[in-house]
């Protein structure tokens, strides 16, 4: 039971911090508010199967909150410095606008996971599928309806995330070096991201991405 | 050679020459230990390819890695395109080294990232379990995508960030469809070890639970497919080909796409016997076919710059693939041999429009005019090159290309027939005045003077003969490989 509440508990701080990504605009706390739902997200695996197989579950969530908590956050902060960005100015999409796609996004895919039917393996909570898909489709939004690089990178570390979420409740058992992979993958993806909006601050003093648009046709 | 051996050698080798590039001083050491060492691989990837090929099936590290002939097929055009890639970046590096344009540390960046991705590639054809394959897929976009800005310029950083955002979030769909597949194999009661294994998912398809493996092709289908190039999913596509260095575009379009579409290939079965055979996902493949010639036909048309040309046609001719293999029978045999005929002539044309950029300084077609009386040897392989590539008989590429509108009359699908057909001769009319303006227009601007090497002059011929030879003659051990690899694809006629 105290399992299922875990679970639970984690899935409201993953809403949470969706929310929060999608209504801030300081660039600083976007980063602070995505490496807090890394490290929840990461906490699952222990939470739903913690019981069977402790030891592949602990490496899981050490990997994670290492890499989603501690280095992301690190990497991008840097980036940070080095270009003189703070502010998500004038999205595509307004704050306020965004938080309630946002919100949509949550009813829309919980009713998409009451129509799919998924076979859902595991205890713990049903809810898993349909906040991780809502999470997913938030890190999309993100990635289109904001201006900079950084950004952007953020959207896909929630993209991210939500697969993470969506697969713990779909496979229990991914075997451990796949798990692995795919985390160094997405470690390397948000590094080299990291480097090249570093290049781009520096090669064009911003990091206005919708303003990378010379190549046509 | 033990194949079991074999598998860990294609996956070291790539690794341990990576490393030695990483190693070196000199931009000049590593450019040689490119060239020679990525031949060297290229023949190696080849004569493994062939031997796997004999051998039916290999496997080994306890059934993770796992060579069938499909994979066999793959390396060997791998081995071909990245063997043929590489000879030719000495030529194309060489005098960016002298004017020192290429400095030592870019140099080591260039080495290493393209045995990386070979690694990678290899490591996506040897993979059994469909998790480390996409492991292997996203590394391969992590691993190249400095290798299209090596030279940093506000152009190719563009091209590079869209390439990184966009393939990676792509491939990361096709990650859900990865864990789909998972989810739907559960009824078969697999260890959890061996719940992505393909060869065991391959042997009891008909029993994967037929609606999650629908929504897992589905995802692949658009995660892979962004990485493939399939229209309306290309959009990183021609930035990345247009502004990358042409032995880096080479790979990208003569095998790159291809890997991604491999990735679709071993899917598509799994999900044709879980559905009973009706051709669900054939027909799925069949419109992203189709989608993705008249797409490239719309933009080829109006193309004035050479490499965006041949990214358009990239999208063009892995329409082609999709549509030859979602029409099945005939047209998956024919869809297996258009790729290796468009990995022959690809990055012919590419090495040609690389180097004629060099000489003339911009790759705009106007300015190329009379490149073929002025640069032979480049210029000639441009207009072969670009010739073969939209479908001039008797190079090969028109009787694969044949052979598919072929199986869509058989397949009595006349809709399509017409729609490729349009397809096809708007690329053809939409190039043909390019290659008549190279071949023989007025020159514009007269070309810087370099001398021509046997290297050059032999990486030209030979993917020229080879197409013609192609186009009038199929090997019969060709022919028994390609059936044997659409055997494993569930189309064979």
């Amino acid at each position: 039971m105290s399992q299922g509440a875990g679970a639970e508990a984690v899935l409201a701080l993953l809403v949470i911090t969706d929310l929060l990504l999608l209504g801030s605009s300081r660039l600083r706390s976007c980063i602070r508010v995505v490496a807090v739902q890394g490290v929840v997200v990461s906490l699952l695996p222990l939470l739903l199967h913690g019981g069977e197989g402790a030891a592949r579950a602990w490496a899981l969530t050490a990997g994670g909150v290492a890499v989603k908590g501690a280095i992301f956050p690190l990497v991008l902060l840097r980036v940070l410095r080095e270009t003189a960005v703070r502010r998500e100015v004038e999205p595509f999409v307004g704050h306020t606008l965004s938080v309630l796609v946002g919100a949509s996004a949550l009813v829309f895919s919980l009713w998409v996971d009451t129509r799919l039917h998924l076979p859902v393996t595991l205890a713990g909570s049903p809810l898993t599928v349909p906040v991780g898909l809502a999470t997913m489709l938030i890190g999309l939004f993100v990635i289109v309806s904001r201006r900079k690089a950084i950004t952007q990178v953020l959207g896909y570390i929630v993209v991210e995330n939500g697969i993470y979420a969506v697969g713990v409740a779909l496979v229990g058992g991914v075997p451990l070096l796949v798990e692995l992979g795919v985390l160094l993958d997405v470690f390397v993806a948000v590094f080299i991201m990291s480097i090249a909006a570093y290049h781009i601050s520096r090669e064009f003093d911003h990091i206005d991405v919708d303003q990378l648009d010379r190549l046509r046709g | 050679m033990d194949a079991g051996v074999l598998i860990w050698v294609l996956l070291g080798l790539p690794t341990l020459l990576a490393g030695l590039c990483l190693a070196l001083r000199s931009p000049r050491q590593v450019l040689i230990l490119v060239s020679i060492g990525g031949g060297v691989w290229g023949v190696v990837a080849g004569v493994a390819a062939c031997t796997l090929l004999a051998a039916e099936s290999a496997a080994a590290a306890y059934g993770w890695l796992h060579v069938d002939a499909l994979s066999a097929y793959h390396l060997l055009l791998l081995g071909l395109v990245q063997g043929a890639s590489s000879i030719y970046a000495w030529g194309y590096f060489r005098s960016d080294v002298a004017t020192g344009e290429l400095a030592a540390g870019q140099a080591r960046r260039f080495g290493g990232l393209w045995f990386g991705a070979a690694a990678a590639m290899s490591l996506v054809l040897l993979s059994n379990n469909l998790g480390l394959m996409w492991v292997g897929i996203e590394a391969t976009t992590l691993l190249t995508a400095f290798l299209i800005c090596l030279h940093v310029s506000p152009l190719s950083l563009e091209a590079t960030w869209k390439y990184l955002v966009v393939c990676s979030v792509g491939v990361a769909f096709a990650f859900v469809g990865t864990l789909l597949v998972g989810a739907s194999a559960q009824p078969l009661g697999l260890d959890p070890s061996e719940m992505l294994l393909w060869t065991r998912l391959r042997a009891s398809a008909p029993h994967l639970a037929a609606g999650s493996m629908k929504l897992a092709f589905l995802f692949m289908l658009v995660g892979y497919g962004t990485k493939a190039g399939l229209a309306p999913l290309h959009s990183w596509l021609p930035d990345a080909h247009s502004q990358a260095p042409a032995p880096v575009s080479a790979l990208f379009s003569g095998f790159m796409l291809n890997a991604a579409f491999y990735c679709i290939l071993r899917v598509l079965p799994l999900v044709e016997e879980a559905t009973g055979s009706r051709g669900w996902g054939r027909g799925l493949l069949t419109g992203f076919g189709v989608v993705s010639i008249l797409v490239a036909a719309a933009f080829i048309a109006f193309q004035r710059d050479g490499k965006r040309l041949l990214a358009y046609s990239s999208v063009e001719h892995l329409g082609v693939m999709a549509l030859g293999v979602g029409l099945g029978g005939v047209g998956t045999v024919a869809a297996l041999w258009h790729a290796l005929n468009h990995a022959i002539a690809k990055p012919l044309a590419f090495f040609a429009v690389g180097r004629l950029g060099k000489l003339y300084g911009t790759h705009d077609l106007g300015a190329l005019a009379g490149a073929a009386r002025r640069s032979i040897c480049w210029g000639v392989g441009f207009c072969g090159g670009l010739l073969a590539l939209i479908g001039m008989a008797p190079l090969a590429i028109f009787m694969s290309e044949f052979q598919v509108l072929r199986a869509a009359a058989e397949a009595r699908t006349f809709g399509v027939v017409a729609l490729f057909l349009v397809g096809t001769a708007i690329v053809f009319v939409g190039a043909l005045r390019h290659v008549i303006g190279t071949a023989w227009g007025e020159a514009i601007s007269a070309p810087a003077r370099e001398p021509v090497h046997a290297v050059d002059v032999g990486l030209v011929g030979g993917a020229l003969l080879c197409l013609l030879v192609l186009g009038v003659w199929l090997p019969a051990p060709l022919a028994n490989a390609l059936s044997a690899v659409a055997q494993v694809i569930g189309g064979g006629p």
